[in-house]
């Protein structure tokens, strides 16, 4: 992440890249944390990027999944906005230990994947495996550990998603814990696309188009 | 109730179509009988029936072939591709038709919270208050070992609990029907391995009926070794033919029903009456009328023992009563499904078959071809001047916005009609100040559209400063290119209950002074809108002559609901 140099004390940073971050987002372990691009980080939102996998010797060459930045604890892809008092927060894999499939590891962290086009909602915390793209969380949200929510989901305020809960694609989901409730109608795919949110905030945000 | 978002439904055509389509025969009636008041007939969003046509534009598709808007009600559907919503894996038809519209591998849902349930080892020492705390540790020195139970992460509620453990940890879902049916079979406990003090023993007692697919398979075997007994030679025994067309269960019919004259060639004077199933292993299913021992479990379980309606409703088989008798629920199969028109069968939209691709092969929706409408206030909430809260004082006028922006590449001619009062109880004032007008077309070209708005924004600037701008009538209050705003002005009726003065009544009505029910307090505008724009003829004709430019005049017509806000009640 390059930071612009200001002059002038700006609410937000922006990067070559486009990304807006605010100077009172919380971002703990920076360099563990990889932004796609256009991304916005509003004030308070969390991520815990210290909460990276800590020794490679341990098991990460059957386990990692891309060479580059295999220390990487939050991926997030681009055009994602998180908003104000927000928590992105990668599990630990001791407790993925448990599982019966899984092989034991020492005490490490998984890492936590955003795809493009995700919204995540204020004060909603996010533990979640992967979110896919064009996925809509709600506020005061709570995704379990390692849920896994594919591509175009919406995730309605309040909702609890379970741990290892599997989302699939163009699905409502609501309650706690979430059930589905409904489908993304055809014609609701466009509003999953943040360009436009992305454009309205910022040091000189620009006004919604009508 | 605090907060109120404006919507704006469009109604489907399909819910004039619905009485004409359902007596085919004698057809003429309904629809000859409106067609005559169509035009005086208006649409009122609150009857009971305008629920099933009115939808969010995003919700609608659209027939090119039909010029029409669709909704998901009337279009047919197909079914391209089913998997499980857990796992993700396609599941086929033919798997689907024998084992059900359920996931088969190991995906199950909580009973109690419908959570998902992993899978996870028990180990052999006895279930702590934290098993799974245990049991990690334990994995992690041995490597995990049997048996194994459903786990749910939410509501910590375990397989255990209904004394089921699994010895393998893959395929749960066979593991655990051949358990359930053989408890039902044989009365003894689920699992071969472990304690048997886990095990709810009232149940023993009872002697449980089997589950209903094992019970019917037990009456199928029944009948039909009766029916191969009673004609052996129809051969009925062997096949899946119930052989009611067959020579066989003909003249055994025929002879239940004449007495002895047609079966008197056989040697057999008189056909042996066909016996019912009389016992558990033939699939009888004796009424349980001795409450004592639910009577006792009640006693013992209390409130908390008992299984909710809504528990009981996402189980598989029916008739749970107490939370003991909830089994794990196998996820059941979603489905990506191609939609058609109704008419024409034309495909309005089909997805990608694949589970993992979200792309769509075809996607005809309303949005691209019909213009949206938005709804705002004209002077916002909170602004000087504006109101202080969301809500409508009754019988102040205010004002919103509608803006409609056109999705296609020709210009708009819009037509709106409103009813000067709504329909219901409380009759609020609707006047459209502009109702006709024009929109321009969309482009495709981003750059374009960039910099268009940039020159709108000055205009749309200067409005807004000037809040306090005349609303003028017939006029637009705002346009970009292409979009318009107009402004509707609402005089929220009161809703207080009372009765109407004598003098405004019309012959025999009768005052309904009801108590308020609920969402009448919401100003619903029904707004009739017409468009009328000029499209390239048909393809295969401009095709042909694409230097005469050949235009066509096209039009479409529709309702809407719009919802303006509450009321508020003083």
């Amino acid at each position: 992440m390059s930071r612009k140099p200001a002059g002038v004390r700006t609410e937000y940073i922006e990067t070559e890249t486009g990304n807006k971050v605010a100077r009172k987002a919380n971002l703990v372990g920076t360099q563990h944390i990889m932004l796609g691009g256009k991304t916005v980080i509003m004030a308070d939102a969390m991520i815990r990027g210290d909460l990276a996998r800590t020794a490679p010797t341990s098991s990460s060459s059957s386990s990692s999944g891309t060479a580059p930045g295999s220390n990487t604890a939050v991926f997030i892809g681009r055009y994602c906005f998180l908003s104000k008092g927000c928590c992105l927060r990668p599990r630990d894999a001791s407790t993925r230990a448990r599982h019966a499939d899984d092989t034991p590891s020492a005490f490490t962290y998984m890492p936590l994947r955003l795809g493009d086009h995700v919204f995540v909602g204020e004060s909603a915390i996010v533990q979640a495996a992967a979110i896919g793209s064009h996925v809509h969380v709600g506020k005061n949200v709570v995704i379990g550990e390692f849920a896994i929510i594919k591509d175009f989901v919406r995730v309605l305020d309040d909702t609890v998603i379970p741990a290892n809960m599997v989302i699939p694609s163009f699905t409502v989901v609501a309650g706690q814990p979430a059930r589905i409730v409904g489908e993304v109608p055809e014609g609701g795919h466009e509003a999953f696309e943040l360009r436009e949110l992305y454009r309205t905030v910022g040091n000189n945000p620009q006004p919604a188009s009508v | 109730m605090a907060s109120f978002t404006p919507y704006a439904y469009i109604q489907c055509p399909c819910v004039d179509s619905v009485p004409g389509s359902r007596s085919p025969d004698g057809a003429s009636t309904p629809t000859s009988h409106s067609s005559p008041e169509d035009d005086e007939r208006d649409f009122d969003p609150r009857s009971p029936r305008s629920n099933y046509s009115l939808y969010p534009i995003e919700y609608m598709l659209y027939c090119e072939d039909c010029h029409t808007v669709r909704c998901e009600r009337c279009v047919t559907e197909e079914v391209v591709t089913l998997y499980c919503p857990s796992c993700l894996f396609e599941v086929g038809n033919s798997s689907v038709k024998t084992e059900g519209n359920r996931c088969t591998r190991s995906c199950f849902q909580c009973p109690i919270c419908i959570g998902p349930l992993s899978v996870q080892s028990l180990e052999s020492t006895p279930a702590a208050p934290e098993p799974s705390l245990l049991s990690a540790d334990h994995a992690t020195a041995t490597g995990p070992a049997g048996p194994w139970i459903l786990c749910c992460s939410y509501c910590n509620w375990n397989s255990s609990e209904i004394g089921v453990k699994f010895d393998k940890p893959q395929g749960i879902f066979a593991q655990l029907s051949k358990l359930r049916s053989g408890y039902d079979n044989h009365h003894s406990r689920y699992t071969s391995s472990g304690d048997g003090d886990t095990y709810p023993t009232k149940r023993d007692a009872d002697g449980e009926p089997g589950s209903t697919k094992a019970r019917f398979a037990s009456l199928k075997s029944f009948y039909q070794t009766q029916m191969s007994n009673e004609n052996p030679n129809s051969g009925l025994g062997s096949t899946m033919d119930y052989g009611y067309g067959s020579p066989g269960a003909l003249s055994r019919i025929m002879s239940l029903y004449s007495g002895n004259t047609l079966s008197s060639a056989k040697p057999k004077s008189k056909p042996t009456i066909m016996r019912e199933a009389d016992t558990t292993k033939e699939g009888l299913f004796p009424a349980k009328l001795d409450d004592t021992s639910v009577m006792s479990g009640l006693r013992s379980a209390g409130y908390d023992g008992t299984a909710t309606r809504a528990q009981v409703n996402v189980q598989v088989e029916e008739g749970a009563r107490f939370a003991t008798d909830l089994w794990p629920i196998p996820y059941v199969l979603r489905t990506k499904r191609t939609k058609r028109c109704p008419s024409c069968r034309h495909i309005l939209s089909k997805p990608e078959a694949k589970v993992s691709n979200t792309r769509w092969r075809m996607r005809l929706i309303a949005g691209n071809y019909i213009p949206s409408i938005t709804i705002k206030p004209l002077i916002p909430v909170g602004a000087p001047g504006g109101p202080t809260t969301h809500l409508l004082t009754p019988v102040k006028p205010v004002q919103y916005l509608l803006t409609f922006k056109n999705p296609i590449f020709e210009t708009i001619k819009v037509t709106l009609a409103t009813p000067a009062v709504t329909p219901g109880r409380f009759a609020s004032k609707v006047t459209l100040l502009c109702p006709q007008f024009q929109i321009g077309a969309n482009s495709d070209d981003y750059n374009l559209d960039e910099v268009l708005k940039d020159r709108d924004k000055d205009p749309q600037r200067k409005r807004s400063d000037t809040t306090g701008q005349q609303v003028e009538a017939g006029k637009e209050w705002d346009s970009g290119r292409n979009w318009v705003s107009v402004v509707v002005e609402v005089v929220p009726s009161s809703i207080q209950i009372e009765p109407k003065p004598t003098i405004l009544k019309k012959l025999g009505e009768v005052d309904d002074l009801g108590p308020l029910r609920e969402d009448e307090d919401i100003v619903e505008i029904p707004i009739f809108v017409h468009l009328e724009w000029e499209a390239s003829a048909d393809q295969v004709t401009g095709k042909d002559r694409e230097d005469k430019e050949t235009k066509e005049k096209k039009e479409l017509a529709y309702w809407c609901a719009l919802g303006i806000g509450r009321i508020s009640p003083e």
